[in-house]
C-alpha cells in the first residue's frame, strides 16, 4: 500500500471552550488535488494552519511523508504555502525578498524555480519597494514564493483571491503541475468554479468536523449534477440521509 | 537567524518612524545643548528627556511593528526554520536598528557638546533602556492578539515605570521618613530600570550630593567597580527575562 503524503489522524484543536477542528482523520494521496470546503469558521484555515506548523493540534497528530510532525521544521523543506492575505516587510523590494526567502530555504539560483516571475509579470517589479504594490501583486508574489522550491505538498488559501483572471489561470495550471508531478496540493477557495476542474476530491468540513472526503465525480454521480456549486447541497442531504440510515 | 535579522534590519533600516526617532533624538539633544549655556546643565535636561523618552518609543515601535509583522511571521514560521530563529532575527534587528539611531541621536550631540563619563554614561543607560523595553515591547505583543490592547498594555507599563514606580516609592519614604529605609532603596531603586539608568547617570554628574542620604547611600553602592557591575547586571536581567519568556511563549503560541 502507499503510504500517504499528508495524513491526519483524530486532529482537534480548542481555542478555549470552542472546539475549531474535532476529530478529523483524512489521508491525502500523492499526485492529488484537494479542495478543502465548508462555510466560514468551518475549520478550513485551523486544518491547513495544524498541517503548516503554525497551530499546535490540541488532540491528534498529522504525519507528512510518514513521519509524525513535531517541533522540527525540516518537514517544512516541502511545503510550499500561498497564503489569502500575503504582508510582506514593507521596506524592502520584490527582489529582496526573493532573495530572503531562497537564503532561508538553502536553495541557489540555478535550481531555484523562478519561471512564474516572468510569467506573472514580475520580472520587472524586482526593484519596487513591497510598500508600493498593489494587493494583486502581493499575491503573484506570495505564488512565485509558494512555488519556487518544487513543493511536494503545496497548501493554497483563497489563492485567485485579488488575482486577474489571467494570472489566477497561470497559478491553478502550475498546481496541477505540482500534481502531475507527483506533489499533493491542498486549495481553500470560495470560487468552485475556478478550482472544480483541478480538484480531485472535495475535503467538506463544517463545525470543525470533516463531513465528507470525496471524490467530485463520485460527488457529482451520487446527487446527479454536472458542477460541484450544485452537487454540494444535494451532496449534504445525501450524506445526512446516508448518516440517519447508517 | 542571521538571514531573518539581515532582512529585517533592512527594513528597519528604511522604517519612517526609525529614521524620525533618530532626528527627534538629534533635535532634541542638540537643541537643548544649544538652549543651555552650561553644557552639564543641558545634560541634565536630557537625562529626564531620554529616561521618558527612550522607554515610550522603544516600547511603542516595537509593539506596533511586532502586530504590522503578524502574516510575514506566519509566512517565515512556514518555511524550514526554527521559531527560535526567527524570534532572535527579529528582536536583534530590533535591538540594533533602534541603537543605531539612537547612536545617531543622542550619542553624536553628546559626543560633540559635552563628551565626558556622564555623556558616556547616558549613552550606556539609554542603549540599556532600548534593549530592556524592546524585549518587554515583544513579550507584551506576543501574548496579546489585538494591537490596540497590546499598545495600551504597553502604554500602562511605560506609565508604570516612569510615573507611577517612582510616585510609589516616594510615598514610601515619605510615610517612613521616621525609620533608615534608605539601605533598601537600592534594591527598590533597582526594580525599575528607568531609576536604575538615572542613578547611574547622576552618579556620573555628581548630583547624588544634592539627593541626601538616599544619594550617598547610592554613590556608597553604585559608585565602585562591584556597584557598576551589579546595575549592568540588574539591567542585563531586565533585558533576559522578558527575552526568554518571548522565546517560550513564541514557541507554543498559535500564530
Amino acid at each position: 500500500m502507499v503510504e500517504a503524503r499528508i495524513a491526519f489522524t483524530s486532529v482537534g484543536k480548542r481555542y478555549g471552550k470552542l472546539w475549531a477542528l474535532k476529530g478529523v482523520t483524512a489521508s491525502f494521496q500523492q499526485g492529488e488535488v484537494i479542495m478543502v470546503i465548508g462555510p466560514n469558521g468551518s475549520g478550513k484555515t485551523t486544518l491547513i494552519k495544524c498541517l503548516l506548523g503554525l497551530v499546535r493540534p490540541s488532540e491528534g497528530s498529522i504525519a507528512v511523508n510518514g513521519s509524525v510532525i513535531g517541533t522540527d521544521p525540516a518537514y517544512r523543506r516541502t511545503i510550499g504555502y500561498m497564503p489569502q492575505i500575503s504582508q510582506f516587510p514593507a521596506a524592502l523590494t520584490i527582489g529582496q525578498l526573493l532573495d530572503m526567502m531562497r537564503d532561508i530555504r538553502g536553495l541557489d539560483k540555478v535550481t531555484t524555480k523562478d519561471e512564474l516571475i516572468t510569467s506573472l509579470g514580475l520580472d520587472g517589479q524586482l526593484e519596487k519597494r513591497l510598500s508600493d504594490l498593489s494587493g494583486g501583486t502581493r499575491q503573484k508574489v506570495s505564488a512565485v514564493l509558494a512555488f519556487r522550491s518544487g513543493p511536494e505538498v503545496l497548501v493554497m488559501d483563497e489563492p485567485t483571491a485579488g488575482l486577474d483572471p489571467i494570472s489566477a489561470g497561470k497559478v491553478l495550471a502550475r498546481a496541477a503541475e505540482v500534481r502531475d508531478n507527483g506533489g499533493t496540493v491542498l486549495i481553500t477557495s470560495h470560487l468552485m468554479e475556478e478550482v472544480e476542474s483541478l480538484a480531485d476530491r472535495v475535503a467538506y468540513l463544517e463545525d470543525g468536523r470533516l463531513r465528507f472526503l470525496l471524490p467530485i465525480k463520485e460527488i457529482l454521480e451520487r446527487t446527479g449534477q454536472s458542477r460541484l456549486a450544485k452537487a454540494l447541497p444535494a451532496m449534504l442531504e445525501v450524506h445526512e440521509t446516508e448518516s440517519a440510515v447508517g | 537567524m542571521t538571514k531573518v535579522f539581515k532582512y529585517t534590519l533592512i527594513d528597519l533600516a528604511r522604517n519612517r518612524f526609525v529614521l524620525g526617532y533618530a532626528l527627534l533624538m538629534l533635535l532634541v539633544a542638540q537643541g537643548l545643548f544649544m538652549v543651555e549655556d552650561d553644557p552639564s546643565k543641558a545634560l541634565l535636561s536630557l537625562v529626564q528627556v531620554v529616561m521618558a523618552l527612550v522607554p515610550l518609543i522603544a516600547l511603542v515601535f516595537t509593539i506596533v511593528y511586532s502586530y504590522d509583522s503578524l502574516e510575514f511571521t506566519q509566512l517565515l514560521a512556514v518555511q524550514p526554520m526554527a521559531r527560535r530563529s526567527i524570534l532572535a532575527g527579529q528582536i536583534g534587528a530590533l535591538c540594533v536598528a533602534l541603537l543605531v539611531a539612537q547612536g545617531f541621536g543622542l550619542g553624536l550631540p553628546l559626543l560633540v557638546n559635552d563628551p565626558g563619563m556622564a555623556a558616556v554614561m547616558l549613552s550606556i543607560s539609554g542603549s540599556g533602556l532600548v534593549l530592556v523595553f524592546t524585549a518587554l515591547g515583544v513579550l507584551i505583543a506576543l501574548k496579546h492578539r489585538e494591537k490596540a490592547r497590546g499598545v495600551g498594555v504597553g502604554l500602562m507599563v511605560w506609565f508604570l515605570f516612569v510615573l507611577a514606580y517612582d510616585a510609589l516609592l516616594m510615598s514610601l519614604m515619605f510615610a517612613l521618613n521616621d525609620y533608615p529605609i534608605e539601605p533598601f532603596i537600592v534594591p527598590l531603586a533597582a526594580l525599575n530600570p528607568i531609576d536604575m539608568g538615572r542613578i547611574l547617570v547622576m552618579l556620573q554628574i555628581d548630583l547624588a550630593a544634592m539627593m541626601g542620604y538616599s544619594g550617598a547611600v547610592y554613590k556608597e553602592f553604585f559608585g565602585s567597580a562591584g556597584g557598576m557591575a551589579v546595575a549592568f547586571g540588574v539591567m542585563l536581567i531586565w533585558f533576559l527575562v522578558p527575552t526568554l519568556l518571548s522565546f517560550r511563549t513564541f514557541q507554543r503560541k498559535d500564530l
